[in-house]
């Protein structure tokens, strides 16, 4: 899979604009995105994903234009072949992490490899927890496990490691950077922190032109 | 997705209860209003449709009408019993045929006819006792035991609340007696207990008229209501009101119009003027008499139901609100607008389906106890009783409590995940 981003740009609420470089992610390979907070890291993420609109440009996936596919389009996409892990989770509080991880079979996905991960990143034991009840460590690993849990074709990770330590949080990255060329997946990890450069393929820093 | 559904209800629980609470109380007070209104206005005209002509003394026709056929106010006063026999040789009055269409015969082989008398005299533990004869009971089935004689004295059929409520079995004896206490000496036999009508029958002691008659004669006379304010008792040959049912509507009318304002006289020389009216009309006079205060309960009800709708749809969307935020995650994570409408749409199904058939059940059992208050207006009401404005009602509360959830997936999935 191949996505390209070309001339992308997004002007917020507030009038101001981030204006970003072209980019080319490829299958099988890992991207660093550095930057400073603001400075647009996550919305890229998220544009990408298909749940944020840019205001101009194009992503191109396999060639296909995804900024121009239905709502519907991309929630199909976005199921099927991402997986993303946001910076504050996204997991539903009240539920327990399996069902946390077993909503994906609303849409059909096989959620049969939830066990493995659960046990792989140590929270086996949680699994039928209330996710309010775990810390932000054990969250962060649940939502690791729910966005790889479906062989997803694209990983997009948003700070995984925010609420790990070192140790855990540099083994979460090699397992990450691993699986990418294994799995042949595409690989973008959005973070501040630059100790995990050696780990990735491609750092890029997004300094983004930005205007008010 | 069903399984998932019943999953995530039994997260918030607390939530789920209050809310089907909230929807029960509103939908069901709405189904009681109308369920009310409907049975009050159908069981007071019901009652009216099955005698075609009354006679009694001369006085108020509704209140000779509700006395007669709702058991309710006391009676205008007393007449001769010998009005009877006039009546039983007009050819304007029916005669009663059997199964087979042949014409029942008494003891002496004269035709029976439609002439039933009605006098009302005593209590027993505060039902009323009325003095008739089987041709009252038309339309009506024995839940235990049979029918009294009309040849024979000192028997009564009970309805049936009286026998529940007094544990009154087949061959108990009863004491009647005045509201005053003074309990006569001599018991009547009960001989039967009456289906449960959800009418004034079920809270009567029926007995022959003859019985009434018995009971008052020896030192015991009434001094029959001749004058305003007093009670007015059945005493020895002597009636409060003859029931009468007619070839047809026409001859009514005649029957009518000749027995008002007739005078006739007893074996004293005292003399009588009787009043003869048709029930049905009377009843419907009442009621365009009291038809802005019908109209006044159907607008409340109207008012009530509006207002539920209302509260029913706030409580659904302040669900929906508060399920806002999971919609959201599970649109990141990539689930459909599709399947996560088809989710709440489950979800506030499931809520909505508890609380409409809680309501129904609340309706009904509170049915009971409003039924308590009309007993006085001659109307039992039928907590079993379902009209089909009540399902269209519950189908409406099912909807509202589902419509909300389409607009509010409607309105979050228009808008960007993020």
């Amino acid at each position: 899979m191949k996505i390209e981003c070309k001339n992308l740009s997004k002007i917020y609420k507030n009038e101001s604009e981030i204006r970003y470089p072209d980019f080319v992610f490829e299958s099988g390979k890992s991207y660093l995105l550095l930057g400073t907070s603001g400075c647009g890291k996550s919305t890229l993420l998220n544009m990408i994903a298909g749940v944020l609109s840019p205001s101009a440009g194009q992503i191109l996936i396999d060639e296909e234009n995804a900024v121009e596919w239905q709502q519907k389009k991309k929630d199909l996409f976005r199921i099927q072949n991402i997986g993303y892990i946001y910076q504050d989770f996204k997991l539903i509080d009240e539920m327990t992490v399996l069902d946390n991880i077993d909503i994906l079979r609303l849409e059909h996905v096989d959620t049969a490899k939830a066990p493995k991960l659960l046990e792989k990143l140590g929270i086996e034991e949680q699994k039928n927890k209330r996710v309010k009840h775990l810390s932000g460590g054990q969250k962060q690993r649940v939502a690791i496990v729910r966005a790889l849990v479906k062989n997803p074709a694209i990983v997009l990770a948003d700070e995984p490691t925010g609420n790990l330590n070192f140790e855990i949080g540099a083994a979460v990255i090699e397992d990450l950077v691993k699986s990418a060329k294994s799995d042949d997946t595409v690989l973008i990890v959005v973070t501040h922190e630059q100790k995990f450069a050696p780990y990735f393929d491609e750092v890029i820093h997004i300094g983004g032109e930005s205007r008010a | 997705m069903l399984k998932f559904a019943v999953k995530n209800l039994l997260i918030k629980k607390l939530n789920v209860v209050l809310i089907i609470v909230s929807i029960m109380l509103s939908a069901g007070t709405a189904l009681l209003a109308y369920n009310t209104a409907e049975q009050v206005s159908d069981g007071i005209t019901s009652t009216a449709t099955y005698f075609s002509a009354i006679i009694g003394p001369d006085g108020s026709s509704t209140q000779l009408v509700m006395n007669t056929m709702y058991f309710t106010d006391e009676p205008l006063g007393t007449f001769p019993a010998d009005v009877m026999y006039t009546l039983q040789a007009d050819s304007r009055v029916a005669t009663v045929k059997d199964e087979n269409g042949k014409v029942k015969k008494d003891g002496d082989g004269v035709d029976m006819k439609y002439v039933v008398p009605f006098a009302m005299a005593d209590s027993y533990n505060g039902y009323n006792v009325v003095g008739t004869s089987t041709l009252f009971f038309e339309g009506k089935t024995l839940k235990d035991g049979e029918w009294f004689d009309d040849e024979s004295c000192m028997q009564a059929v009970v309805g049936y609340e009286v026998a529940r409520a007094n544990d009154l079995a087949v061959g108990q004896v009863i004491y009647t007696g005045h509201a005053a206490g003074e309990v006569h000496a001599e018991g009547i036999t009960v001989v039967g207990i009456l289906n449960q009508t959800h009418s004034a029958y079920d809270n009567i002691v029926f007995t022959q008229v003859e019985t009434l008659w018995d009971l008052h004669e020896h030192g015991e006379e009434e001094e029959a209501g001749e004058g305003e304010g007093e009670h007015a008792h059945a005493h020895e040959g002597s009636l409060c009101a003859i029931l009468v049912k007619t070839t047809n509507p026409a001859t009514a009318m005649s029957l009518v119009n000749s027995y008002n304002d007739k005078t006739v006289s007893d074996t004293d020389g005292d003399t009588f003027v009787l009043q003869a009216c048709e029930p049905m009309s009377v009843v419907r006079n009442v009621l365009n008499d009291a038809n802005s205060t019908k109209y006044i309960v159907y607008v409340l009800c109207g008012i009530i139901l509006v207002m539920n709708i209302l509260v029913i749809c706030i409580i659904t969307l302040l669900n929906m609100n508060y399920s806002a935020k999971e919609i959201r995650l599970m649109r990141l994570i990539g689930v459909s607008m599709k399947k996560i409408t088809l989710l709440y749409v489950i979800e506030n199904g499931i809520i909505g389906l508890f609380s409409t058939v809680l309501a129904f059940l609340t309706s009904k059992l509170c049915a009971g106890l409003v039924s308590e208050y009309v007993q006085d207006m001659g109307v039992v009401l039928n907590r079993f009783k379902v009209y089909p404005l009540e399902f269209a009602i519950m189908a409406g509360i099912l909807v509202i409590t589902v419509l909300p959830t389409l607009i509010c997936t409607k309105v979050i999935g228009e808008k960007d995940a993020v």
